[in-house]
C-alpha cells in the first residue's frame, strides 16, 4: 500500500517518470494475464455492451470498460482504487451477500488476483466510452398533463332534453354512437336494485307494495332517500371500502397474530358512511385521526387504517429492518391504490416505468409515514356519554350535600356539645403520627380507590397507556408514567413532617408494593403544596420545601432523596427493595404554620411508569420525629381540637361541615351523612375505556434505499409528497406540526394537491359500484397504464359535483340513481350489442351476481333471520352468526370458506375490483350447504301453504321475497308440476310429502341465478 | 328484448344431463385428456377451460412433496464428507446472519451413516431406506437458494415467488396458465395435516380469480370435502329433478340476457358440481385400491399411514387429470422438540428429528414413484421433495441446527428431467450454494417450462402492473431437462 501512495505521489509531482511508467507497464501486464481473461469469461455475458444488445444486460452494470467498472451499476461503483477491502466487487467474489459469479464462486487465488489489482490501483487499458444508457428520465411538466393529474375543471353538462345532467352526458356520447338507450326498468326491477345498491339487502313484499302504489312523481326518489337514511347503507358501502383498505383482523405470516381490537376501524368506516361524513375529512382521519384528535377513540380507530396491513409475527435483529421498510411500503401502496389510484407500490426499488412518481418522491411520502408503528391504545368510546354520565353523578350529588349542610346545621350543633363536653377530654392527647384521610385522589393513567383506615390504593385499571405489539401476540406496555395527586384537610398547625407508607398486597404484581410489573415503584418527585381552606382567604398557595430525612429500604443509588431534589430524572427507585412493605420520612425546612380556617394539603406523587399500589400519608406536628416510633391514630381528633382551639372553643357555622367529616366516627348520626356523600362519591362513573388497534407512537427516519434494498441505504428522505401532483410552492411537510397530517391536508388539497384525483377516483367508485364497472375501470390506477375513462367529462363532472357538494358522497348517490341511465332496464338490444358489446356506453343497466357477503346476507334476509338490530362489535368466528355478513372475521390465514368461495378477496393488498367468477364450488354451496338448507326451511316455514293461503299464493310469496316480483303463469305451473314430481319421488301426497316438496321448491328458488344477480 | 318462449327450453334436458353425468372418469384414460388439450381453444367465458400451452408440455401433473419445517440438506441428500471430518472444528466461512436464531460457528456432522446408492451412485443417508432405491430417478438440485430466513415468509417466496403474501402461487399460476384437464375435479388440490406456518397463503390464489384457488383438504378431517353430499333426507333423484328444473329456469332466465355470458357458465357450473360429487369421492377413494398398493404406501403402519395416504390420494388425484398436488407433510413421530406445523424444525436435534420425519415420509414418497412408474404416469408427472429452506452445517446447541436459506437441495424426479443427476453444489460444508445457484424463481421458470409456459409471457394484469409468478428474475434452468 505505502509503496503505491508513494506512487501516487510522485506521480503528480510528475517528477520520475520512468517508475511512474514501469508501475503501469506492470499494472496493464497484470490486468491483462489476470484479471481480463476472467471478466471476459465469467462476466460479460451479463456485464457488457454485447450483453445489452442481447438484453442480458444485468443490473445496469458494465464490466468491459474501465469507466463502466468505476461508476458501477444499480448498487454502487465496482471497487474503490486502491481499497480492495472497501470494494463493492471483493463481496460479490467473496459470495458475501451477492455472490458473483452466479455459475460458482472463482478459485481463492482469482479472487486475491482481483484484490491486488485494486490495489494497484486497477490499472485498465479498456478507454471504451460508457455505453450510453436508455434510461427513462421523468418530466414532471409532461406528466402534470397527464388526464388525472389535472386541476378539476369546471365541465358544463351538454345541452340536452334530459333533466338530469348525467343523461346528457351519457347520451350525447351514446347517440355519437347510434346507440339506442333501453327503455325505463319495471318498478319491481328498480326496487330491487335500488335495495341491492344501497343496503345491500332485498326489499320486503310490504316495501314493495308500498312502493307499488306510490304512484307520485317522487316515489323513487323517496325510496332512495330512505334507504340512504338506513343503517343498512354504511354496512353495505363499507364492504367497498375495507376492500380498497386491504382491512384484516389479523398480521399474517407467522401464527397470524389476531389483532381483537382493529374491528373498530370496520365500525368506524360503517358510522362515517352512514353520518355521510364528508370523503375527505374521512381520508384525513384515516391518514393522521392520531395526530388531529389525539386522545379521540373515534379518531383512533380511523388510523387503524394505515396499520390494517400484514405484519410478520416473528422478528429477529437479523429482520427487523426489512420489516419495517415493508410496513411503510404495504401503507403507501395502499394508499395510492385506494386514495390516488396510483401503483406507488412500483416506486419502492426505482423511477416509476410509466407514470410520472419518482423514486425521490416514494421516499418523500415514506418519510411522512415513517412514525407510525401499530399498536393498540385504550380510549373512551364516547366521551360526551360519560360527561353526561359524570353530570348526572354530580347533580344525584346535590341532595345528598343538601342533607349533610341540613344536618350539620340542625342536628349536629346539639350534638357535637354534648360530645364535647362528655368524650372529647377522654380522647388521647397528641400522637406521633396522624393518618390523613383524603378528601380527594386523582391519577393520570390509573384509577385510585379509597380504603378505610387512610389508605389510597390502585384498583388494578391503567389508563390510558399505549400498547404495542411485539412479536407472537406479545404486548408490552411502552413507558408512560403516572402521576397521584391526593388531597387533605387539617385545621392543626405546626406540621413538621410528612410520612409515606407503601404497602404490599397480594393484589398487586410480585405482592408490591409498586404496580409495575417486578413489584417496583420509582418515585421521581413528590410535592407537596398548601392552600388556605377558606375560600375568601387572601394568603397564597405554598410549595413546602422538603427534606428526605428516612426511608426503611433504599438503594444507596437511587435513594429517597432524589424524590425530593427537584430533579425529574432522578428518583427513589424501589427494585431491588420491593415485595416488602416500606416507608419514608419527609421533613419541612420549617414547620408549616397552617392557614386561619385550616389548610388544603395537595400532594403530588411522580412516578416513573406506574406508581405505588397502596399507600398512607401520616402527619406529625413535633418537631423532629425522625424516627419510626409512634402510634397511629386517625387526624379526626386532632383537627376537632385544632377547630375548637382556634375558634373560642366553638365550632363557627362555616365550618360545621368540616366538622361534620372529623366528628363522624364518633356518632353514628353524623356518620349516616356523611358516609352518604362519601358512599356517592366513590361511585362516580368511569369511562368505559376500550382497546383500539391503532397507530402509536414509534418509528424511526426512513432513509432513502438503492433498488428498494436496505442494506443500500442512501440519505435521509425528508417528508414530502408526490410532485406530479403538487402545484405551486407548499409550505414544506417537515416544517408543519406532523408530517402526517402535512400528507392528510395535501392528500385533500384541491388547490395544490392531491385533491383533484382523490375526488375523480372516488366518484369513479361511486359510480362503479351502482353500474358494476368504473367510468375507469382500473378503479385503483388513474396512472399512465389504468385505462382511459369511458367518459372523460362525465367523472370530471361527477367530482366537481362530490367537492361542490362538500365531499358528500349521499347526494351523489342519489344524482347518480334519480338519472334515466341508472334506471334503465337490463334488455338487451342486438344493434347496439354489435356497437358496443361491452356496454361501454351503458346503452342498458348490466346484469350482476351480487358479492359473497351480500349472498350471504339475503338468503338470511329470505329466511326471515338476519339480525340487522347487532351493529358493530366483535367479528363473528364463523357463518352461523345471523349478523350482517360483513361483521365476520376476517383473519388472513383463515379466510371464511363461504366468502372466498363468492371471490371475497385476499386483504394484502388494495382491491378495487373484485373479479366475479363461476366454480361449481359455488353451485355445491348453494345445493348442498346447510346454511342454504336451513334458509330454505326457514322460508317454507314463513310463506307455507295453508287451508287460507293457497298453494299459488304460496309461491307467489316467495317469488316476491326472493326475487321481488311475482311469478307468471307458466313459472307457477313448472312450480306446481316440480312439487308434483318431488312428492311422487318420495312416495306420493301426504302431509309431510307436501311438506318436504314445498321446501324443495324454496331451495330451488334460492339457487336460481336470478336469486344472485341483480338487473 | 329476445323473447324466447318457456317452453321452446323445455328439451330433454335431463335425459341429456343424466347422460353426461354417467360418463364416469375410469374411461378417461391420459392419452385422451392430451388429445383434448390439444383440441381445446381458449375460451372468454369458462376460466377453466383448456388453454393451450405455449409450446408442448413434458409434464402434465406435478406433486411437490413438501418437507415442512425445512430438512437439512447435509443429513439428506447432501453428503458432504469433510463436514463429517471436521465435526466441532470452526465451520469456515460461518456467519451470524445466516440462521434465525443463533447457531455456534462449529461444524455439526450428519449422525447417519451414508451409503451411495444406484447406478449414479448417489449418497443417501440410512434414514432413506426406500427412497435411497430411487436415486436414479431423481435430478437433484444442490443449490437452491431463497431470501427468508423463517417459515411461513419463505414458504411464500417459495411458492409464490416473493416473500410478500397476497400474490398467487404457483398452484394457481398453473391453472390459470392451462385450464383444468377434468373439470369435474378441482385441478389445484393442496392436502394437509396441521396447517403449515403462513397456512393459505402458501396456496393463495392471490389476486387471480378465485376460479384459480387450490382446494385444500386436511387429513385430520380424512380430507373430507365441504357441501360434497347433499342432505341425506334428500335423494338423488330429488336433487336431479330440481336440477333439471333449475336448467330450465335459468336457460330461461338467461335466454333475456344474451350479453351475461356467465350466466350460461352458471348453469353449467351446477352440472359440474353435480358430476363432482360423485367424482371427488371416487377420487379419494383409496378403498378402491389393492391391499398390495395400500401395503406399497404403508397405510398398515401407523407411522406413515397418514402421509402414506395422502400420497396415494395425490397419484388418484393425478390419474384423473389434476394438474397441481401439494402435500405438505406433517408430523409423524414426536419426542425431539419439535413443533407439528413445522415437522423438520430440528432446532434442537437433528438425529431424533430427521429419524422420525424420515420413517413418516420416506416409504410412502417411495412408494409414490414405484406406483406412478409402474401406471406408467412417470412420463407425465413430476415429483418434487424439498421444504422451505436448508439448515445450517453449524449447530444451534448442542445437536440441532437453525435455518439457512442460502443453500438446500430440492429434487426432482419424472417426467421431463433426467436422473440420477446432481446439478449445483454447496460449498464443502453444505453451508453456501456456490456453484450454478439456483434460486426459487429459476425453479418456477423450469418447472413452468416444462409444464409448456414461458415464465415470461405467463402475466396477469393486478393494480396497474403485469405480474409473474418468476417476479422480474427467473431462467430455466436448461442442463437438468432431457
Amino acid at each position: 500500500m505505502l509503496r503505491y501512495a508513494l506512487v501516487g505521489i510522485t506521480l503528480c509531482l510528475s517528477v520520475n517518470h520512468s517508475i511512474a511508467q514501469e508501475a503501469n507497464d506492470e499494472g496493464l501486464k497484470f490486468f491483462e494475464q489476470k484479471i481480463r481473461p476472467v471478466l471476459t469469461q465469467h462476466c460479460y455475458s451479463c456485464h457488457s455492451k454485447d450483453a445489452q444488445t442481447n438484453k442480458k444486460l444485468k443490473a445496469e452494470l458494465f464490466l468491459d470498460t474501465a469507466k463502466g467498472m468505476l461508476k458501477g451499476g444499480e448498487t454502487g461503483p465496482t471497487f474503490i482504487k486502491g481499497q480492495s477491502a472497501k470494494s463493492l466487487i471483493m463481496k460479490a467474489l467473496k459470495y458475501d451477500g451477492l455472490d458473483m459469479p452466479p455459475t460458482g464462486k472463482l478459485p481463492a487465488n482469482v479472487i486475491a488476483d482481483f484484490a491486488k489489482w485494486i490495489d494497484m490501483g486497477a490499472p485498465d487499458p479498456r478507454q471504451g466510452e460508457l455505453a450510453a444508457k436508455p434510461k427513462r428520465e421523468i418530466n414532471l411538466a409532461e406528466g402534470k398533463q397527464w388526464w388525472s393529474f389535472q386541476p378539476l375543471k369546471e365541465i358544463a353538462p351538454p345541452t340536452g332534453a334530459a333533466s338530469n345532467s348525467i343523461d346528457r352526458f351519457i347520451q350525447q356520447a351514446s347517440a355519437e354512437k347510434k346507440l339506442q338507450l333501453s327503455k325505463p326498468a319495471t318498478k319491481e326491477q328498480l326496487l330491487r336494485r335500488a335495495y341491492y345498491d344501497l343496503i345491500g339487502l332485498p326489499p320486503t313484499p310490504e316495501q314493495i307494495d308500498a312502493f307499488a302504489k306510490d304512484t307520485s312523481a317522487g316515489a323513487f326518489e323517496k325510496v332512495v332517500d330512505e334507504l340512504l337514511a338506513s343503517p343498512r347503507y354504511g354496512e353495505k358501502w363499507a364492504r367497498h371500502w375495507l376492500d380498497v383498505a386491504r382491512y384484516a383482523e389479523s398480521g399474517g405470516y407467522e401464527f397470524d397474530g389476531f389483532r381483537p381490537s382493529a374491528y373498530h376501524y370496520r365500525d368506524w368506516v360503517i358510522r362515517a358512511l352512514n353520518e355521510d361524513m364528508p370523503y375527505n375529512q374521512f381520508v384525513k382521519l384515516q391518514l393522521a385521526g392520531d395526530k388531529l384528535h389525539p386522545d379521540d377513540f373515534q379518531a383512533a380507530s380511523a388510523a387503524g387504517f394505515l396499520v390494517a396491513g400484514p405484519y410478520p409475527g416473528q422478528i429477529t435483529a437479523k429482520t427487523v429492518e426489512r420489516i419495517r421498510y415493508d410496513q411503510i411500503d404495504d401503507m403507501l401502496m395502499t394508499v395510492g391504490g385506494s386514495m390516488l389510484g396510483l401503483t406507488l407500490g412500483c416506486v419502492r426499488c426505482h423511477e416509476h416505468k410509466y407514470d410520472p412518481l419518482l423514486h425521490k418522491d416514494y421516499y418523500a411520502l415514506a418519510a411522512s409515514l415513517a412514525k407510525t408503528v401499530h399498536g393498540t391504545r385504550v380510549l373512551d368510546p364516547d366521551p360526551v356519554a360519560t360527561k353526561t354520565k359524570l353530570d348526572k353523578h354530580q347533580q344525584d350529588r346535590e341532595p345528598l350535600v343538601t342533607a349533610l349542610r341540613k344536618f350539620a346545621n340542625d342536628e349536629l350543633p346539639k350534638r357535637f356539645d354534648a360530645w364535647q363536653k362528655a368524650e372529647l377530654p377522654k380522647q388521647p392527647e397528641a400522637t406521633r403520627w396522624q393518618i390523613l384521610e383524603p378528601v380527594a385522589v386523582d391519577a393520570e393513567r390509573s384509577y385510585l380507590k379509597w380504603l378505610p383506615g387512610g389508605i389510597v390504593a390502585h384498583d388494578g385499571t391503567i389508563n390510558p397507556g399505549t400498547m404495542k405489539q411485539r412479536g407472537r401476540g406479545a404486548k408490552k406496555a411502552t413507558p408512560a408514567n403516572d402521576e397521584y395527586q391526593i388531597t387533605f384537610q387539617t385545621h392543626q398547625k405546626n406540621l413538621s413532617s410528612f410520612r409515606l407508607d407503601c404497602f404490599t398486597d397480594k393484589a398487586l404484581p410480585q405482592r408490591g408494593p409498586g404496580v409495575n410489573a417486578d413489584g417496583g415503584f420509582q418515585l421521581t418527585e413528590l410535592k407537596i403544596t398548601a392552600k388556605p381552606l377558606d375560600a375568601n382567604s387572601k394568603e397564597p398557595m405554598q410549595e413546602l420545601k422538603l427534606k428526605a430525612v428516612f426511608a426503611a429500604f433504599e438503594d444507596k443509588d437511587q435513594p429517597l432523596a432524589n424524590a425530593v431534589d427537584g430533579k425529574p430524572a432522578t428518583a427513589w427507585v424501589v427494585k431491588t427493595t420491593a415485595k416488602k412493605d416500606n416507608a419514608a420520612i419527609f421533613e419541612l425546612d420549617k414547620p408549616l404554620a397552617g392557614f386561619a380556617g385550616g389548610t388544603e394539603l395537595q400532594i403530588t406523587l411522580q412516578f416513573r411508569e406506574l406508581g405505588i399500589g397502596r399507600l398512607r400519608v401520616a402527619m406529625c406536628t413535633e418537631p423532629n420525629p425522625t424516627t419510626w416510633a409512634g402510634d397511629f391514630v386517625p387526624q379526626n381528633v386532632y383537627e376537632i381540637r385544632g377547630i375548637l382551639a382556634a375558634n373560642n372553643n366553638k365550632v363557627p357555622d362555616p365550618l360545621r361541615e368540616n366538622l361534620a367529616r372529623w366528628f363522624a366516627p364518633f356518632d353514628e348520626a353524623t356518620n349516616k351523612f356523611v358516609q352518604a356523600v362519601r358512599s356517592h362519591d366513590i361511585t362516580t362513573p368511569r369511562p368505559p375505556l376500550k382497546e383500539v388497534y391503532t397507530t402509536i407512537d414509534g418509528g424511526q427516519d426512513v432513509f432513502y434505499l438503492r433498488r428498494g434494498e436496505v442494506d443500500n441505504k442512501g440519505e435521509k428522505a425528508t417528508p414530502g409528497y408526490l410532485q406530479v401532483l403538487t402545484r405551486g410552492e407548499l409550505p414544506k411537510a417537515a416544517e408543519q406540526k406532523d408530517p402526517r397530517i402535512a400528507l392528510a391536508d395535501w392528500m385533500t388539497d384541491l388547490e395544490q394537491g392531491a385533491g383533484p384525483l382523490l375526488a375523480r377516483v372516488m366518484a369513479n367508485r361511486l359510480w362503479q359500484n351502482h353500474f358494476g364497472n368504473g367510468i375507469v375501470r382500473t378503479s385503483n390506477d388513474f396512472g399512465f397504464q389504468g385505462e382511459r375513462p369511458s367518459h372523460p367529462e362525465l367523472l370530471e363532472w361527477l367530482a366537481k359535483e362530490l367537492t361542490k357538494n362538500g365531499w358528500k358522497l349521499k347526494p351523489l348517490h342519489k344524482q347518480i340513481m334519480l338519472s334515466a341511465t341508472y334506471q334503465q332496464s337490463h334488455e338487451s338490444n342486438a344493434e347496439n350489442s354489435k356497437i358496443d358489446p361491452e356496454n361501454r356506453n351503458l346503452w342498458h343497466y348490466q346484469p350482476r351476481r351480487l358479492d359473497a357477503e351480500l349472498i350471504r346476507d339475503a338468503l338470511l334476509a329470505v329466511g326471515g333471520n338476519l339480525d340487522t338490530k347487532n351493529m358493530y362489535g366483535p367479528s363473528a368466528t364463523n357463518d352461523n352468526s345471523q349478523q350482517r355478513s360483513i361483521y365476520l372475521r376476517v383473519k388472513r390465514s383463515e379466510l371464511i370458506p363461504l366468502m372466498s368461495t363468492f371471490d371475497a378477496p385476499e386483504p394484502t393488498q388494495s382491491i378495487g375490483e373484485r373479479i366475479s367468477t363461476t366454480v361449481p364450488t359455488q353451485a355445491l354451496v348453494m345445493l348442498n350447504s346447510p346454511l342454504v338448507r336451513q334458509q330454505a326451511e326457514k322460508l317454507a316455514k314463513r310463506i307455507a301453504p295453508s287451508p287460507e293461503t293457497p298453494m299459488k299464493d304460496a309461491i307467489q310469496a316467495a317469488y316476491r321475497i326472493a326475487f321481488a316480483r311475482v311469478p307468471s303463469d307458466n313459472e307457477q305451473d313448472e312450480m306446481q308440476k316440480f312439487m308434483e314430481s318431488q312428492r311422487k319421488i318420495m312416495g306420493g301426497a301426504n302431509p309431510a310429502n307436501n311438506d318436504k316438496a314445498f321446501i324443495e321448491f324454496c331451495h330451488t328458488l334460492l339457487c336460481l341465478n336470478e336469486f344472485v344477480y341483480i338487473d | 328484448m329476445f323473447e324466447v318462449p318457456f317452453e321452446n327450453l323445455g328439451l330433454p334436458v335431463r335425459r341429456r344431463f343424466l347422460q353426461e353425468a354417467g360418463l364416469g372418469f375410469g374411461s378417461m384414460a391420459l392419452a385422451s385428456m392430451m388429445q383434448d388439450e390439444a383440441k381445446a381453444a381458449p375460451s372468454p367465458v369458462d376460466p377453466l377451460a383448456l388453454k393451450l400451452p405455449h409450446f408442448p408440455a413434458k409434464v402434465k401433473s406435478i406433486i411437490w412433496l413438501f418437507m415442512t419445517g425445512a430438512p437439512s440438506q447435509v443429513d439428506t441428500w447432501d453428503y458432504k464428507p469433510e463436514l463429517q471430518k471436521r465435526d466441532g472444528q470452526a465451520l469456515a466461512g460461518s456467519d451470524s446472519k445466516t440462521g434465525f436464531f443463533s447457531t455456534s460457528g462449529k461444524c455439526l456432522k450428519s449422525p447417519f451413516a451414508w451409503k451411495q446408492h444406484g447406478q449414479s451412485g448417489s449418497w443417501v443417508p440410512e434414514i432413506f431406506p426406500h427412497l435411497s432405491q430411487h436415486v436414479d430417478k431423481m435430478c437433484f438440485l444442490h443449490s437452491m437458494y431463497l431470501k427468508q430466513n423463517n417459515h411461513a415468509p419463505a414458504s411464500i417466496e417459495l411458492m409464490c415467488g416473493t416473500n410478500r403474501p397476497g400474490l398467487p402461487s404457483m398452484g394457481a399460476w398453473l391453472n390459470y396458465g392451462l385450464g383444468s384437464m377434468n373439470q369435474d375435479l378441482p385441478s389445484f388440490v393442496v392436502l394437509h395435516d396441521t396447517r403449515p406456518r403462513g397456512d393459505d397463503q402458501i396456496w393463495s390464489a392471490g389476486f387471480l380469480p378465485k376460479s384459480y384457488q387450490a382446494l385444500a383438504l386436511d387429513a385430520r378431517r380424512k380430507e373430507s370435502i365441504d357441501n360434497l353430499f347433499r342432505d341425506q333426507k334428500h335423494t338423488d333423484a330429488q336433487q336431479v329433478a330440481q336440477l333439471d328444473l333449475m336448467r330450465k329456469l335459468n336457460q330461461y332466465h338467461a335466454s333475456s340476457r344474451p350479453t351475461q355470458s356467465d350466466l350460461s357458465a352458471r348453469i353449467n357450473s351446477y352440472e359440474l358440481a353435480y358430476r363432482m360429487q360423485m367424482a371427488a369421492p371416487e377420487a379419494l377413494d383409496i378403498n378402491k385400491e389393492t391391499q398390495t398398493t395400500q401395503k406399497l404406501y404403508g397405510l398398515d403402519k401407523p407411522e406413515c399411514a397418514t402421509f402414506a395416504r395422502q400420497c396415494l390420494v395425490a397419484r388418484r388425484m393425478v390419474e384423473r387429470g389434476v394438474r397441481f398436488v401439494q402435500i405438505f407433510a406433517g408430523k409423524g413421530v414426536g419426542g425431539d422438540g419439535s413443533v407439528n406445523d413445522v415437522p423438520w424444525d430440528c432446532h434442537s436435534d437433528v438425529d431424533t428429528n430427521h429419524r422420525s420425519c424420515a420413517l413418516h415420509t420416506d416409504q410412502p414418497a417411495a412408494a409414490l414413484l414405484t406406483d406412478l412408474a409402474a401406471r406408467g404416469l412417470l412420463d407425465s408427472t413430476l415429483v418434487i421433495w424439498g421444504g422451505e429452506f436448508g439448515r445450517t452445517s453449524d449447530s444451534q446447541g448442542a445437536k440441532g441446527r437453525d435455518h439457512n436459506p442460502n443453500g438446500f437441495t430440492i429434487w426432482l424426479a419424472g417426467a421431463g428431467v433426467k436422473g440420477g443427476f446432481h446439478f449445483g453444489a454447496t460449498d464443502d460444508f453444505g453451508y453456501k450454494a456456490v456453484q450454478n445457484k439456483v434460486h426459487v424463481n429459476d425453479l418456477h421458470a423450469t418447472l413452468l417450462h416444462l409444464m409448456g409456459l414461458d415464465h415470461t409471457k405467463l402475466t396477469y394484469r393486478f393494480n396497474g402492473r403485469d405480474y409473474r409468478l418468476t417476479d422480474v428474475a427467473g431462467e430455466v434452468v436448461k442442463d437438468i431437462l432431457i
